[in-house]
């Protein structure tokens, strides 16, 4: 009789455990009169810098909490969770073709008539317009990276070298410094993803500047106007290093930061990682010398993060309320500074002269996008890139990227 | 059995097992060591203690949060599996005569043959539809997936205790819930004992359904977390590994203490 | 015990059950043993066997796993997973992964099985840290084996002038399935070295000294008296080691990422990755399906093969 009654009891909790947990959820956005604002984004290396800014917002606002969450592989954990119908309120990613899908799903709030967009410099519009091919805007530009060549100047110095300004240059350079003993690039070819960088530079430069326009047609011409990025890309490879395929990504920004290679071909992200592992480093970021035409070469950057707003967001107001907020002069050169990016709004400039010569271009307008933001998801260029990097076969790499683009579309 | 011992094979086996603790003398050397001890040698044996990269991966992970969550998600399924898939095999064994328990068992049974990447795309849409994309529902799961396996097991068992006994019970008055709680329970102990073992092993060491299920990173298990931290860490190698310590700790602390109790329990469940 | 009962007459509402006393007894009894199972059936269905059966739907549309709408396309995926390479890599990595550790774990368990069962020193220490591996976190022991071969035996190679030890072998394309059935290898011997040395404690002792007072040497004495008790055992590790080496998954997340390229890159983690990043969620719904069947169909098969050759022995 005892057991029966426990048998029950045990039932009856597990049953209000349940529901407990269910009813718990629906509470959580009235929370002692606050409104639960949920901020996803996918800047984990941002955290502290969100925190901060958050902290303040709270206080303006004290009636919003404002919930940060940065999963790793966030491009996963968001489509999971919009398949799930469990959307946040704001989500903040880069303008890639996960934007794109995102867009196109409906799961966000148009904004092109508003007037948040105003702060925004037209160029970093343009792309989410050519990332989706509409006229509609679904997120607000907010931060920019760029590529270019990260350089010890210290290693430049001691080699008497000076900064390349075209291809030939820059392939002579290298042989220069491997011919010194030393290590041209730091490559970090174990994690797929350290490729793109270096190709997007090579491609946007290559590619040709109607290569877009032929996409939005429904040509996948990667196969052809690829080739010359690619083979370049087995140029690069072979100015690296012992053991380059085994290396990651945060032991390449170690070795880097400790003089292990001259230059190091990443984004302007690593350089607060690379700062953070030797702070006495000297470094310089020159634009990647793509071609042998300088007049023409264009750096790449691309919409870092945006903000996007939830179409079924229960507080709309509050949410957009936080990003006007990150708008702001003062929040938005915060983050600028603190993560070292460029910001897509005007009148913020990054000041920090280590990019100087970067910014020179941007301001210039000699801009162009990541071109792996339009290479759709399922086609995994990266990894393409990195048999590539091992192998060496130019054809057989760019035989799979047209094969799996044209597979993906095959398939919709 | 007076026999010598046999000292090639005494050798032969103590290099094997050498194989086996290096990895784990490794992780223990490095999560002691600082960055520049670590730099000088990863194998050497640390000389300063540092205990200092505990005490900071305890801060970076919310090691605490974390211990908690596998905790709580480790003991409610072990007491729900227990007490409910006991009972279901208990039904079925008793009742395998009768054509609805018999496909039933072999509905369980077969599941272990259907593997979980065709279910994990809907399951992850459905949990979170009704709510489940928590630690409650991660219990659920857990519960649910374990009686493939359980009721396989219980059955076995179950069937090889005399029905007198329950015969017995059943003259003096007792209900069937009461033969199963107040008999048939009972003598399950040594059948808990390995069901209980593979379910705290599963449940705590388990990956792939946390990174699915759970959506609030407040509810991250400790296999989570340390995927979760991998970025975190950055080339910090010293802090990854005092983490991933802290997060093997509380299994082999319990396995030095019951180790004969635990290789027995999973030895009997696989030969069932 | 009465209140019991009044229980359970509750649960009864048909009246035909209420007009005979002795069969409501009885009646009762089957109500309990039906409240025992249905509810767990029920949910195993709502939890397991319905989204098994979602899977299988989805497998006929395109839906991408985000996009509000969907149509049908028929049996297209399907056709479309036999043309794919990555899918076709995919299996053929898995199975050769698979095939190798089942032959691997079998061998390196049994050998150690028979050494442990031997008359040595320190047996049950041994036994206990042969067994260590098992409660092991999957995922946390691939983070650690992921060191080792990334930095620890580079460094080492460097240090003693080891050309082949001084690459990462988790980067190398040709090499890297070996890192990861070392560590597959470590961790899932430990299993079956105890199911193993449970079964040889079978093997009754004077079997030995009667087949030695024949003239019987080692080898001959392991294949007449040894391996026929142990068959049985053979049969559950060369299946668990192959199913479980089919479902390889965390080592993977933990040390490449299914690279370099996608040489690493199983079916489980190209049906995580493609089916929930890729946008690519009917299409791995579909190599779910087949993923399904061929499993099901290496089991059977693995079953029937063994157990006939044990009767045959």
């Amino acid at each position: 009789m005892k057991k029966t009654v426990s048998l029950l009891a045990a039932s009856v909790l597990s049953i209000s455990l349940l529901a407990g947990c269910g009813s718990g959820d629906n509470a959580g956005g009235a929370d002692n009169g606050k409104v639960k604002i949920e901020f996803f984004h996918y800047k984990r290396e941002a955290m502290d810098t969100f925190d901060k800014l958050i902290e303040k917002f709270e206080k303006e606002n004290p009636n919003i909490d404002i919930e940060q969450a940065s999963p790793p592989d966030a491009g996963t954990v968001i489509k999971t969770r919009v398949s799930k119908g469990d959307v946040p309120d704001i989500i903040s990613i880069g303008g890639d073709m996960g934007y794109n899908e995102l867009s196109k799903a409906g799961v966000f709030t148009d904004l092109s008539k508003d007037k948040v967009l105003e702060k925004v410099q037209p160029a970093y519009i343009q792309m989410l317009k050519d990332i989706t091919g509409q006229e509609k805007i679904y997120g607000v530009p907010f931060a920019a990276n760029a590529v270019g060549v990260i350089y010890n100047k210290a290693i430049f110095n001691e080699l008497g070298l000076e900064v390349p300004k075209t291809w030939d240059e820059f392939v002579a350079l290298s042989e220069t410094i491997q011919k010194a003993g030393k290590v041209p690039f730091y490559h970090t070819y174990k994690d797929a993803w350290t490729l793109l960088p270096s190709f997007n530079a090579l491609a946007a430069n290559t590619q040709g500047a109607d290569f877009y326009e032929q996409l939005n047609k429904g040509k996948v011409l990667a196969e052809k106007r690829y080739k010359e990025a690619v083979e370049k890309m087995v140029v690069l490879s072979k100015y690296g290093h012992k053991n380059q395929q085994g290396v990651a990504y945060n032991d390449g920004n170690t070795a880097f930061a400790n003089g292990e290679s001259a230059m190091y071909l990443q984004g302007i992200w690593a350089i607060p990682e690379i700062i953070k592992a030797n702070p006495d480093i000297e470094l310089g970021v020159f634009p990647f010398p793509a071609t042998n035409n300088p007049e023409e070469i264009k750096v790449i950057s691309g919409v870092d993060l945006l903000y996007a707003l939830s179409a079924k967001s229960e507080h709309p107001k509050e949410a957009k309320k936080f990003i006007e907020f990150m708008l702001q002069d003062e929040n938005a050169k915060q983050y600028i500074e603190e993560q070292n990016a460029f910001s897509a709004l005007m009148g913020i400039a990054q000041d920090n002269p280590t990019v100087a010569d970067l910014k020179v271009m941007m301001e210039n307008g000699a801009v162009t996008d990541f071109p792996d933001h339009y290479i759709p998801t399922g086609v995994y260029p990266d990894k393409t890139l990195q048999t590539l990097a091992q192998d060496k076969d130019v054809d057989s790499a760019l035989e799979k990227i047209q094969k799996d683009w044209e597979k993906v579309q095959s398939r919709k | 059995m007076r026999e010598r011992t046999n000292w090639p094979v005494t050798i032969f086996i103590a290099l094997g097992s050498v194989a086996i603790l290096i990895p784990l003398y490794i992780s223990i050397s490095i999560a002691l060591k600082n960055p520049q001890e670590l730099a000088e040698s990863a194998l050497s044996l640390p000389l300063n203690f540092h205990w200092e990269n505990f005490t900071k991966a305890i801060e970076v992970t919310n090691f605490f949060n974390a211990f908690k969550n596998s905790s709580i998600i480790t003991i409610f399924t072990l007491v729900f599996t227990l007490l409910t898939n006991s009972l279901v095999a208990y039904g079925i064994a008793r009742n395998m005569h009768r054509k609805l328990f018999r496909n039933l068992y072999y509905y369980f049974v077969s599941a272990l043959f259907i593997p979980f990447p065709i279910i994990m795309l809907p399951i992850v849409k459905q949990t979170s539809a009704l709510g489940l994309n928590n630690t409650a529902g991660l219990i659920l799961l857990y519960v649910v997936y374990g009686m493939a396996m359980n009721i396989f097991i219980y059955v076995g068992y179950i069937r090889s205790i005399p029905i007198e006994l329950e015969e017995a019970a059943i003259v003096d008055g007792c209900s069937t819930w009461g033969v199963f709680w107040k008999v048939i329970f009972p003598l399950l102990t040594p059948i808990n004992a390995t069901v209980g073992i593979l379910t705290c092993l599963w449940a705590w060491n388990d990956f792939l359904l946390p990174l699915v299920i759970l959506s609030d990173s407040a509810d991250a298990t400790l296999p989570l977390v340390q995927y979760v931290f991998q970025t975190e860490f950055g080339a910090d190698y010293n802090l990854a590994f005092a983490s991933y310590l802290m997060a093997m700790a509380p299994m082999v602390i319990v396995y030095l203490f019951a180790q004969k109790w635990i290789i027995g329990g999973v030895v009997k469940g696989a030969i069932k | 015990m009465k209140s019991d009962q009044l229980i359970l007459n509750n649960h009864q509402s048909s009246p035909a059950d209420l007009a005979k006393s002795k069969k409501k007894k009885m009646n009762g009894r089957m109500m309990a043993y039906y409240l025992m199972v249905i509810p767990a059936a029920l949910l195993f269905f709502a939890f397991h066997t319905f989204p098994a059966i979602q899977g299988i739907y989805y497998s006929f549309t395109n839906w991408n796993g985000i996009n509000l709408d969907y149509d049908f396309v028929g049996f297209k995926n399907y056709i479309n997973l036999f043309k794919d390479t990555a899918v076709r890599d995919s299996y053929l990595f898995t199975f050769k992964f698979a095939i190798f550790a089942g032959v691997l774990v079998n061998i390196i368990s049994l050998a150690v099985a028979i050494g442990l069962n031997a008359k040595i020193k320190g047996r049950n220490f041994f036994r206990a840290v042969y067994f260590l591996p098992n409660i092991l976190s999957v995922l946390i022991v691939g983070f650690i084996f992921n060191f080792v071969f990334t930095s620890i035996i580079p460094n080492l190679g460097e240090k003693y002038q080891i050309e082949f030890l001084t690459e990462n072998i988790l980067g190398n394309a040709n090499l890297a399935w070996i890192g990861i059935l070392i560590v597959f290898i470590w961790q899932s011997c430990a299993f079956n070295i105890i199911l193993y040395l449970s079964g040889l404690q079978t093997v009754p002792h004077e079997l030995y000294e009667a087949s030695s007072l024949d003239g019987a040497n080692r080898w001959q004495q392991f294949w007449k008296i040894t391996f026929p008790v142990i068959a049985p055992f053979f049969t559950i590790n060369m299946v668990l080691a192959m199913k479980n080496a089919l479902m390889v998954f965390d080592q993977i997340v933990a040390m490449t990422g299914g690279g370099p390229g996608t040489v690493t890159t199983s079916i489980s983690y190209l049906i995580y990755t493609g089916g929930l990043a890729g946008g690519e969620f009917a299409f791995q719904s579909a190599n779910g399906v087949i993923y399904f069947i061929v499993i099901m169909a290496i089991s059977v098969f693995q079953l029937k093969v063994l157990q006939k050759r044990e009767m045959d022995m």
